[in-house]
C-alpha cells in the first residue's frame, strides 16, 4: 500500500540503507502522470518527471511553482497518499501532512476532530488534550473547540487543518499552502510555531505558489517541468541568520490574495520564476 | 479496540448530525411498507408470491426499505468521508479498522431502520417468529449496506452512486419478490443452470424473511448463499475501499528506522 503509516513502531528497515544519516526524507526520481480513464476524454498529463528531494532535521525548505506545476501531487507522493509511477520515497520518523484542502470530517467538532486524529497518531488522551490546547492557544482557535468543522470560517478551518498536522509533533512536516486564509497575526504565529519546531529538529517543507519571505527558508526549490530546481539568491540571509530565534520578520502577508498583508523589511520577492502548467 | 470504538462513536455522531437522513430513517420505511401493501392488495394471487398479495407486498416493501436505506448509508459513508479517510490512513489509522468503523456504523443504522420497518410490518402482519424475522431483515440490510460501500467506492459521486443503487435495488427487489416470475437460467460453473433470481442479492434474504415471518421457520438452504454474498461483498469492499483511500497495492515507498 502506498501509505506510510505514522508511528515509528511500525517502521520497517529498508533494504537500501540511507546514504546520509542526517536525511529524514529522501525522494529520488519521482515520476507521476495522470492518464485519462476514458478514451477520447481528457489527456495524459505528465506532472512529475524525476523529482528529487532531501530533507534534513531542523531545516525549512520552500517548494514553489506555478499553478498546476505539480506541487500538491509531489506532496501527496511524499506523504504516501499517492503512488508514484516511478521513483522512491524513504523517510524516518513520523510525518505531519497539512493538505491544501481542509480534509476533515465536516460534522465533527474541532474537539472531536483532534480526538479522532489523536487515535490515528497513536497518542494517549492526555497528550492529545495538551497538544490540542497548546496549538489552539498558539493559533488562536481555542474559542472554537466545540464548533463543527462546517460551521467554521475558512481561516479557522485552515488553522484546524494545520493544527491536525502538528498534533503529534512530527519529525517531518509537509505543508501545502498552509497559511492560505490566515490573518496577519495568525501568519506570524504560524512562523513562530515553525521556529519552535525547527529548534526541536523537525524538518519542514512548505509548498506555496508564492514565497515572499525567502529569508524564512533554508532552501527554496522550484518545481518546473516536473523536476525540482534549487533557486539561489546570494543576497538573501540564511534563515538561521535572519531570525536567530528572535521571532518573525515582516513581509508580505498570507493567503492567495495577499489579504491582510503588510510590507516587510527584508527580501520581498514577488511571485515565482518561470515554469509551465503541468 | 480504542480506534474502532472512537471511530465508530464519532461515525455515529456524524450520522445523527444529518437531520434529513434521520428523518428519512423514520419516514421512509413506514411509507414504503404501507405503499407496497396497499398497492398489491388488488394484485392477482400468483403462486410465486407465497402469500396473499397484500402480505407479500408488505414483505417485499419491508425488505426493500431496509435494504435500500442500508445501501444508501453504506454509499454515503464512503463517498462523503473519502478524502478525510485518506488523510486518516496517512496519519496512521489502519485502513481495515477505518472500514470496520464504517461498517459498524452502517449496521447500527440498519438496526435502527430495520426496527422501524419491522415495527410497521408487525402491526399489519401476524409475524410467526419475530426475533428470527428481524434478524433476517438485518442480514438483508447488511448485504445491501456492503453493496452500498462497494458502489460508493467504485462510483465515488453521490448522484451517480445513488442512481446505480436505486436501479439495482429496484430491479433486484422486483425480481426477488416473485411479482414477476422469471424462468430464465444461466450456466454457473460447477452448479449447472441456475435461475437468474437465485443470483440476485435480495432473493435469498427474501426467502429467509418470508419463511421466518409467515411460517416461523429458518430456511437454512438460503443461509449459505446469503453468507456467500456477505463474504464476497466484504472482500470486494475492503479491496475497493483500500484502493479508494490510496492503498491496495504494493508501492515503491519505504521508510527506515533511524
Amino acid at each position: 500500500m502506498p501509505n506510510i503509516p505514522n508511528g515509528s513502531a511500525n517502521a520497517t528497515q529498508s533494504d537500501v540503507p540511507p546514504d546520509d544519516d542526517a536525511v529524514v526524507l529522501r525522494a529520488a526520481g519521482i515520476e507521476k502522470r495522470y492518464d485519462s480513464t476514458l478514451p477520447l476524454v481528457g489527456r495524459t498529463v505528465e506532472v512529475l518527471t524525476g523529482a528529487d528531494l532531501e530533507l534534513r532535521p531542523g531545516e525549512v525548505v520552500g517548494i514553489v511553482g506555478e499553478n498546476g506545476s505539480g506541487k500538491s501531487t509531489l506532496l501527496k507522493v511524499l506523504v504516501g497518499a499517492l503512488r508514484p509511477d516511478a521513483g522512491e520515497v524513504r523517510r524516518t520518523g513520523t510525518v505531519g501532512w497539512c493538505p491544501q484542502e481542509t480534509l476533515l470530517y465536516d460534522r465533527l467538532t474541532v474537539r472531536e476532530t483532534f480526538e479522532l486524529f489523536g487515535e490515528a497518531y497513536g497518542m494517549d488522551d492526555r497528550r492529545v488534550r495538551e497538544r490540542r490546547d497548546h496549538l489552539a492557544d498558539r493559533l488562536d482557535f481555542a474559542g472554537f473547540l466545540d464548533y463543527r468543522i462546517d460551521h467554521l470560517s475558512g481561516g479557522n478551518r485552515q488553522k484546524v487543518n494545520l493544527a491536525v498536522a502538528l498534533l503529534h509533533d512530527p519529525d517531518v512536516l509537509l505543508l501545502d499552502e498552509p497559511y492560505t486564509g490566515f490573518d496577519w497575526e495568525t501568519y506570524l504565529a504560524f512562523w513562530d510555531l515553525t521556529e519552535e519546531l525547527v529548534a526541536g529538529g523537525t524538518a519542514i517543507a512548505v509548498i506555496s505558489h508564492l514565497v515572499s519571505e525567502r529569508e524564512r527558508f533554508d532552501r527554496i526549490l522550484e518545481l518546473r517541468d516536473g523536476t525540482l530546481h534549487e533557486q539561489s539568491d546570494p543576497s538573501r540571509k540564511p534563515r538561521s541568520a535572519a531570525h536567530g530565534g528572535d521571532g518573525p520578520v515582516g513581509g508580505e502577508g498570507p493567503g492567495d490574495d495577499g489579504s491582510g498583508s503588510a510590507e516587510g523589511e527584508v527580501g520581498r520577492i514577488e511571485g515565482t520564476t518561470g515554469g509551465r502548467e503541468g | 479496540m480504542g480506534r474502532l470504538a472512537t471511530g465508530t462513536r464519532l461515525g455515529l455522531v456524524e450520522f445523527v448530525r444529518q437531520p434529513t437522513t434521520l428523518a428519512m430513517l423514520l419516514v421512509l420505511p413506514p411509507v414504503v411498507v404501507e405503499t407496497y401493501g396497499v398497492a398489491l392488495e388488488s394484485f392477482p394471487q400468483l403462486p410465486s408470491l407465497g402469500a396473499d398479495p397484500a402480505t407479500a407486498g408488505r414483505v417485499t416493501g419491508t425488505l426493500f426499505a431496509v435494504a435500500f436505506l442500508s445501501g444508501l448509508v453504506g454509499l454515503f459513508q464512503v463517498i462523503s468521508a473519502r478524502s478525510a479517510d485518506e488523510r486518516m490512513t496517512v496519519a496512521g489509522f489502519p485502513r481495515a479498522t477505518l472500514l470496520a468503523t464504517r461498517l459498524v456504523t452502517m449496521v447500527a443504522v440498519t438496526l435502527a431502520g430495520g426496527a422501524v420497518a419491522f415495527g410497521v410490518f408487525a402491526r399489519r402482519v401476524d409475524v410467526a417468529a419475530p426475533a428470527l424475522a428481524f434478524g433476517v431483515l438485518v442480514l438483508a440490510g447488511l448485504v445491501y449496506g456492503l453493496l452500498g460501500v462497494v458502489v460508493g467506492t467504485l462510483v465515488p459521486r453521490e448522484l451517480e452512486g445513488s442512481v446505480v443503487l436505486v436501479f439495482l435495488a429496484d430491479v433486484d427487489n422486483a425480481l426477488s419478490s416473485g411479482l414477476f416470475p422469471v424462468d430464465a437460467a444461466v450456466p454457473v460453473p460447477g452448479a449447472g443452470d441456475v435461475a437468474v433470481t437465485d443470483l440476485l442479492p435480495l432473493y435469498h434474504p427474501h426467502e429467509l424473511f418470508s419463511a421466518a415471518a409467515l411460517e416461523g421457520e429458518l430456511a437454512t438452504g438460503h443461509l449459505g448463499p446469503v453468507a456467500a454474498w456477505v463474504l464476497a461483498l466484504l472482500g470486494i469492499a475492503f479491496l475497493a475501499y483500500g484502493h479508494s483511500t490510496g492503498g491496495g497495492l504494493p508501492a515503491p515507498v519505504r521508510r527506515w528506522s533511524p
